[in-house]
């Protein structure tokens, strides 16, 4: 996970008790935050899902640091009006990548090859690189994160048919994300019931065999459960094809902001090349 | 016509012989309690009812058709069978299945294709009509038991069913849940909508079912009304549903039955 | 192993997701035919599974911790197809909603986890537990293995595509615009970081899961198990106690294999023509071949072969890879992959021999 840090001090179980705990909380929040009402709330989801995926695009394309920076700018400004939480979870997320990319662009500053700089075992172009690379990260997680805040994940996986994503890959989407939180809070209570049963702390071959003992539970749990869904599914009709109910409907605002979006992105690739 | 009629209907699974040579008849706009213990059949026999699984041998007939895997393929004739007969699930997490309780209750109608318009007023009057209008965008994994129960249900009764199955449906519920489920059913049911009922819990029968069947291993051991079925303490200690209690106090000792 | 946004350019990134939809479709389709729509909730709950054992921190021998992606596990009991999908399901959600792996470079994630991992996987497991009762211990084994293989495969191949990026792409400064580090590097970076933690996780939750199963249900290993002897259906003995020596083996294989070129010289044989000619290599034939006489020019035989068939990866190290020893190290990991394809398609030679009749071969 690119911003969860597990405590180096801390035993498996409390880490992976933490990181469960922080995936569930961050599937919420969201959730939540989509809901407020703000600029960006109202637009339709198909124009902020294209809108926010040609923009990462174009700083997949951008060629140049500076158009890159302009994007960022741009995206910090988008998450600025859309009531995203800037302290807590926008900056989780800055120093989370930062961090991140930074440690994996480091060992570049030194090892690309080309003009030294002011007498020290870098290069400029090592620099540059590693410029690109953390600007990239942050630019892409930025807009990622607008469009978490902004948009019901729901809305996100149907808004995807614009990218010719088969229906029924948008099901299973839907229904995986459901789903993967009744197997979060699951593993959760297995881990707390263990950890409670625990007077000192468990060895790592103990812990190693929770886990997979965990996963062979929750292994059986998928398979009993997919056939009881199954059953549930065609009590209801289901019978092969499956069908979405969407209720999108562009307006004047959302072709404005679709606009926007794409002569941004136009811009930022012919002017970034 | 009769409702459902059940001819010596045997089901085995995975070497269980769930449902045994079972014959019962079920007539229209009947209120119809399947009474048993765990492991007696009665979940299977709703499933079998519903054509979701089939029988080995015997035969289920629904208003004289017959409900079998051929008859399922038949769109013609499986989809408003689909309709009318709807199912509630006793694991709530099976039963909703879609990412919000709108996209939940929005499913049945939609794979029975009707019109968007129709479908999204639809769904917003039994939500509302269920008092869960709050709940629309909601994932379902965090809702309170007997809110999920009532997403369960709202989710069936949009297809306004002429028949609900329902298995053990105050299970694992607070008692005011439980309470509230219950005079959905009463309300709900009468007249010409007839509801069968799985469940091993005695509380409210005579609310809840004109009729009951007592099943025990797969077999029907017994048939009555509500009250008749009550009086007969041994046949329901037999068939474990309840269980003789015994206690002490100072030098006085009686039993009882206790649901 | 998620690679993230930025590191792989757009026109890796396209060609990646181009080289998987048909995989998507193939299997898509067959997954539908065999399982009759009843693929929507399984793969949605496999796919949340995966999602779920890609969390697990796992505690390692040596002290360390890795994570698994459960793709050897899923291709054992639902198969490659449905594997594929699955884990594809839950890179995508892990892109999309939890900011794991770039939302460009999910074609990728998925060709090298998902994908090519679900299919090696298959490959592995098929070969290593032949025709053994679904209780053997070869089984579990073999799961391990597999997911071994696999995900150090997935490895490789993201390794590959880090390290063309700045062969490919640079700006006009020359500094490079996506991952900086050429093969010489990302392969020796990627690889030593997953034989030994992320491949020995998966082996961990592969086999331990695996014998978990045989334990509690060993109809679900049925699906993937092909032709099993039916007269040995054994009891379930359990897992090996420590699953040590296998990966001990492993490990040792690929690292030592480097150590082949600390050997004095070419080993004994393995002469170029152009040896021949060169006196230094000359002198180590002589004192090689017990002070034979060397002869002047390279015997006419090896000099007419040697220019018809130049091996792809001549003398083992591609001239782009600086530094002999990780060069060797690449090789052996291809060589291995041959051999393996080789018993492959020498297995299925003997198999449609047994399919003949009981008493051939």
């Amino acid at each position: 996970m690119s911003d969860f840090h597990p405590n180096a001090k801390g035993g498996f179980i409390e880490n992976t008790l933490e990181g469960l705990h922080f995936a569930i909380e961050r599937a919420l929040y969201a959730e939540v935050s989509a809901s407020r009402t703000g600029l960006l709330q109202r637009l339709d989801p198909r124009v902020k899902v294209a809108g926010l995926f040609a923009m990462v695009v174009s700083v997949a394309l951008a060629t140049k640091l500076w158009s890159i920076a302009a994007i960022f700018v741009l995206a910090v400004a988008l998450v600025a009006v859309s009531s995203v939480p800037v302290r807590a979870v926008a900056s989780r997320t800055w120093i989370g990548a930062f961090v991140f990319s930074g440690a994996i662009a480091l060992p570049a500053l030194f090892l690309t090859p080309g003009t030294p700089l002011y007498g020290l075992p870098i290069t400029l172009q090592g620099v540059r690189t590693g410029s690109f690379l953390v600007m990239r990260a942050e630019t892409a997680a930025t807009l990622m994160l607008v469009l978490a805040y902004t948009t019901p994940w729901t809305h996100i996986l149907k808004a995807l048919r614009i990218f010719r994503v088969p229906v029924v890959f948008v099901v299973i989407l839907g229904m995986t994300c459901r789903y993967i939180l009744l197997m979060l809070d699951t593993a959760h209570q297995m881990f707390e019931s263990r950890k409670s049963r625990t007077v000192n702390r468990m060895s790592p071959a103990e812990n190693r065999r929770l886990a997979i003992a965990s996963s062979g539970v929750l292994l059986h749990k998928t398979l009993q459960m997919s056939d009881e869904v199954y059953l549930a599914m065609q009590a209801r009709g289901f019978h092969g094809e499956v069908y979405v109910l969407d209720d999108f409907a562009m307006q004047a605002r959302d072709w404005f902001a679709l606009a926007a979006f794409a002569a941004l992105a136009a811009a930022s690739i012919l002017v970034g090349r | 016509m009769m409702l459902f009629e059940v001819e010596r209907l045997t089901y085995r699974y995975e070497g269980v012989t769930a449902v045994d040579d079972l014959t019962l008849a079920i007539p229209e706009g009947s209120r119809v309690v399947l009474l048993g213990a765990n492991g007696s059949g009665k979940s299977t026999l709703l499933r079998l009812l519903d054509g979701l699984i089939f029988g080995q041998s015997g035969s289920i007939l629904f208003r004289g058709d017959d409900v079998s895997e051929e008859h399922m393929l038949d769109d013609e004739w499986a989809l408003p069978f689909r309709r009318t007969v709807g199912m509630v699930f006793q694991n709530p997490d099976v039963q909703l299945f879609n990412p919000t309780v709108f996209d939940e209750v929005a499913f049945g109608p939609l794979q029975l294709r009707w019109p968007k318009d129709q479908i999204r007023e639809r769904v917003d009057e039994i939500l509302e009509r269920l008092r869960i209008s709050h709940l629309k965008n909601r994932i379902p994994q965090r809702l309170s038991g007997g809110e999920k129960k009532r997403v369960a249900l709202a989710s069936v009764l949009v297809l306004d069913p002429a028949v609900l199955l329902l298995d053990e449906p105050t299970a694992a519920l607070d008692p005011r849940s439980q309470s509230e489920v219950i005079d959905l059913m009463v309300e709900w049911g009468g007249g010409s909508k007839s509801v069968i009922t799985a469940t091993h819990d005695l509380g409210d029968l005579e609310d809840i079912a004109d009729r009951c069947y007592v099943l025990d291993s797969g077999r029907l051991v017994a048939e009555g009304t509500p009250a008749e079925i009550l009086a007969d303490t041994a046949l329901l200690r037999r068939t474990n549903l309840i269980h003789a209690h015994r206690h002490q106090r100072g030098e006085e000792v009686h039993t009882h039955p206790r649901r | 192993m998620h690679i993230p946004d930025g590191y792989l350019s757009p026109a890796t990134c396209a060609v990646a997701y181009a080289a998987s939809v048909p995989f998507w479709r193939v299997a898509l389709k067959r997954v539908k035919k065999a399982m009759n729509s009843r693929q929507v909730p399984l793969l949605s709950l496999f796919a949340a599974l995966s999602f779920v054992i890609m969390m697990f921190n796992l505690p390692l021998p040596g002290g360390t911790t890795g994570h698994a992606t459960g793709i050897g596990l899923a291709t054992v009991v639902i198969g490659p197809w449905a594997a594929m999908l699955a884990v594809s399901v839950a890179l995508v959600v892990q892109a999309l909603f939890f900011g794991d792996g770039g939302v460009t470079a999910i074609g990728a994630n998925c060709f090298n986890m998902a994908i090519a991992g679900a299919l090696v996987a298959y490959l592995i497991y098929r070969l290593v537990a032949g025709r053994s009762p679904l209780a053997s211990p070869r089984r579990v084994v073999a799961a391990g293995v597999a997911g071994y293989v696999a995900i150090n495969f997935s490895a490789l191949l993201a390794a590959v595509e880090f390290g063309i990026q700045p062969l490919l792409y640079k700006d006009a400064a020359g500094a490079p615009l996506y991952c900086p580090y050429p093969l010489s590097i990302a392969i020796p970076a990627m690889m030593i970081g997953h034989l030994t933690i992320a491949g020995l996780a998966e082996l961990a939750v592969s086999a331990g899961v695996v014998a978990f199963l045989q334990r509690s249900d060993l109809s679900l290993l049925r699906a993937t198990a092909g032709n099993v002897r039916e007269s040995e259906e054994a009891r379930p003995q359990g897992a090996p106690r420590s699953l040590r020596p296998l990966w001990l083996g492993l490990a040792t294989l690929c690292v030592l294999t480097p150590l082949g070129i600390l050997a004095a010289g070419s080993a004994w044989g393995e002469w170029m023509a152009s040896d021949y000619a060169n006196s230094a290599a000359r002198h180590q034939i002589t004192s090689a071949s017990f002070n034979a006489a060397v002869p002047q020019h390279a015997p006419q035989g090896l000099a007419r072969l040697s220019s018809v068939w130049t091996a792809p990866f001549a003398r083992y190290a591609p001239p782009y890879i600086r530094g002999a020893a990780f060069g060797y190290l690449l090789s052996a990991m291809f060589g291995v992959g041959l051999i393996v394809a080789g018993f492959l398609v020498l297995g299925s030679f003997t198999r449609s021999a047994m399919r003949a009749g009981p008493d051939s071969a």
